[in-house]
């Protein structure tokens, strides 16, 4: 048996522990269940039985029917879905925000490569996305828009809704990348505001190499792959039953907690900080904030070596940049706020869950005031 | 059959997607109770029905309405 990670984590945008009840439901199911729930006989249906089961909960956490929830291998996959499998011919048009994940801006990239015009529109210093500016971007060849639900490095909660109404009053496809804010901020498909959501199961405590789409009914969508036509012919492949299964069953446990705990450490923590490190700068605003988000900028020093300082005692937090191919790069986020590179380069992301205790955050605190440099606490 | 018979519309659903969303329904019903179940014709028709009475419930009924049936599933013990 391997030792389980110790320490005290505070990268839970990166991921998160998943929850053993999870765990324990794929892994049951898989010792009970070999069938392929797409065959039709006994074992088939039995597998079948528990992937609807699972189809079922995530649909309700989003308010849709679960005939327009869409199985993916996690958020990467369902972002590509939605913008190429929704993307317009060569001449149309599509609008993302400057702060989208680089699985929503690379796609965005590769549509441009096809002939499609990308407008990307920025945001302001708390990270939000206007609704005005997105309306202005809007042209008579705007076939799509996809603004994130929440931001993966400040957490800022982002007007989507507002933007789904009005792209939905122009005629308009509107998609939000929702894996960083599924289960903890309320997010109703019912209200017609969104045609295509992506979600995923390891940002919830739940297996990795999960995710699904919400596909609103109606909406035409091409599919990456070609196969059996699985998932109503928008996903072909096998499904990932054990894995989906560990997926609703973090979705439920997901839902029967509540985030207020994480937000009260959270702001604790930002109070400890601010306390011990006098300088240091919140980024994202003050309050409409994803409940175990905190993105700091420290006053001096350098985010990476206090990382990696943190990590030898235990403490693991990310920085505010991202690394790729080797070479590492001030973050696009913390760009577009506003930040220069190196303030960007002196920002720690420090992300809670419902996993996280008050022990761990006054540790995580004492280190990081002690490192950065400040009084204690 | 009761006024108040709880029903469970499965047209465009695939199988065994069908089968699976008919039995999770039944799962939370008192036995001997009633639920309508609409399924397409062709191979939903064929393979809802055996599959539900695998489970010991009983189609205790059916009915062809356009390209549709309506199957009248007993909850079995």
């Amino acid at each position: 048996m391997p030792l389980r990670d110790a320490g005290i984590y505070l990268d839970n945008a990166a991921t998160t522990r998943p929850d053993p009840a999870a765990l324990s439901a794929a892994r049951s199911f898989e010792d009970a269940h070999h069938g392929n729930p797409s065959s039709l006989h006994g074992p088939g249906v039995a597998a079948a039985r528990e992937v609807e089961r699972a189809r079922q909960a995530v649909a309700d956490a989003l308010g849709a029917a679960p005939d327009e929830i869409v199985f993916t291998s996690g958020g990467t996959e369902s972002n590509n879905l939605a913008l190429k499998g929704a993307a317009p011919p060569r001449g149309g048009h599509v609008v993302v925000s400057a702060i989208e994940h680089p699985s929503v801006l690379r796609t965005a990239d590769a549509l441009r490569r096809r002939g499609v015009k990308v407008t990307v529109v920025g945001v302001d210093s708390r990270g939000l996305v206007s609704p005005a500016a997105v309306a202005a971007a809007l042209t008579p060849r705007t076939a799509l828009v996809s603004v994130m639900h929440a931001n993966n490095e400040t957490g800022t909660i982002e007007p989507a809704a507002e933007i789904g109404r009005l792209c939905r009053a122009r005629g308009v496809l509107f998609h939000t990348d929702a894996c960083q804010s599924f289960t903890r901020e309320a997010l109703d498909a019912g209200s017609g505001a969104f045609d295509l959501i992506s979600v995923n199961a390891h940002k919830i405590h739940g297996p990795k190499g999960l995710g699904a789409l919400y596909v609103r009914r109606g909406t035409r969508l091409t599919p990456l792959l070609d196969g059996g036509g699985h998932e109503r012919g928008l996903r072909s492949g096998t499904l990932n039953a054990p894995g989906i299964v560990g997926f609703g069953a973090a979705v439920r446990l997901a839902r029967d907690s509540s985030p207020y705990e994480t937000q009260r450490l959270r702001d604790r923590l930002l109070v400890l900080l601010r306390r011990g490190i006098p300088g240091l700068r919140l980024n994202g605003p003050e309050g409409a904030r994803l409940c175990g988000h905190l993105s700091v900028t420290l006053p001096r020093g350098d985010a990476k070596e206090t990382a990696r300082a943190l990590s030898a005692r235990g403490v693991f937090v990310s920085t505010g940049s991202a690394c790729s191919a080797g070479k590492s790069e001030p973050s696009h986020v913390l760009l577009a706020l506003g930040l220069t590179p190196a303030q960007a380069g002196r920002t720690l992301r420090l992300t809670l869950s419902r996993m996280t205790t008050r022990a761990e955050v006054d540790a995580a605190a004492a280190a990081l005031v002690e490192l950065a440099g400040g009084v204690h606490a | 059959m009761p006024d108040d018979e709880e029903t469970l519309d499965l047209s465009g659903v695939p199988c065994p997607a069908n089968s699976a969303r008919a039995l999770i329904a039944l799962e939370g019903m008192p036995d001997g109770r009633v639920l309508l179940v609409v399924v397409d014709d062709g191979e939903p028709v064929r393979n809802v029905p055996p599959s539900l009475e695998e489970e010991g419930h009983a189609v205790v009924r059916r009915e062809k309405a356009g390209g549709r049936w309506r199957l009248w599933v007993r909850k079995g013990g």
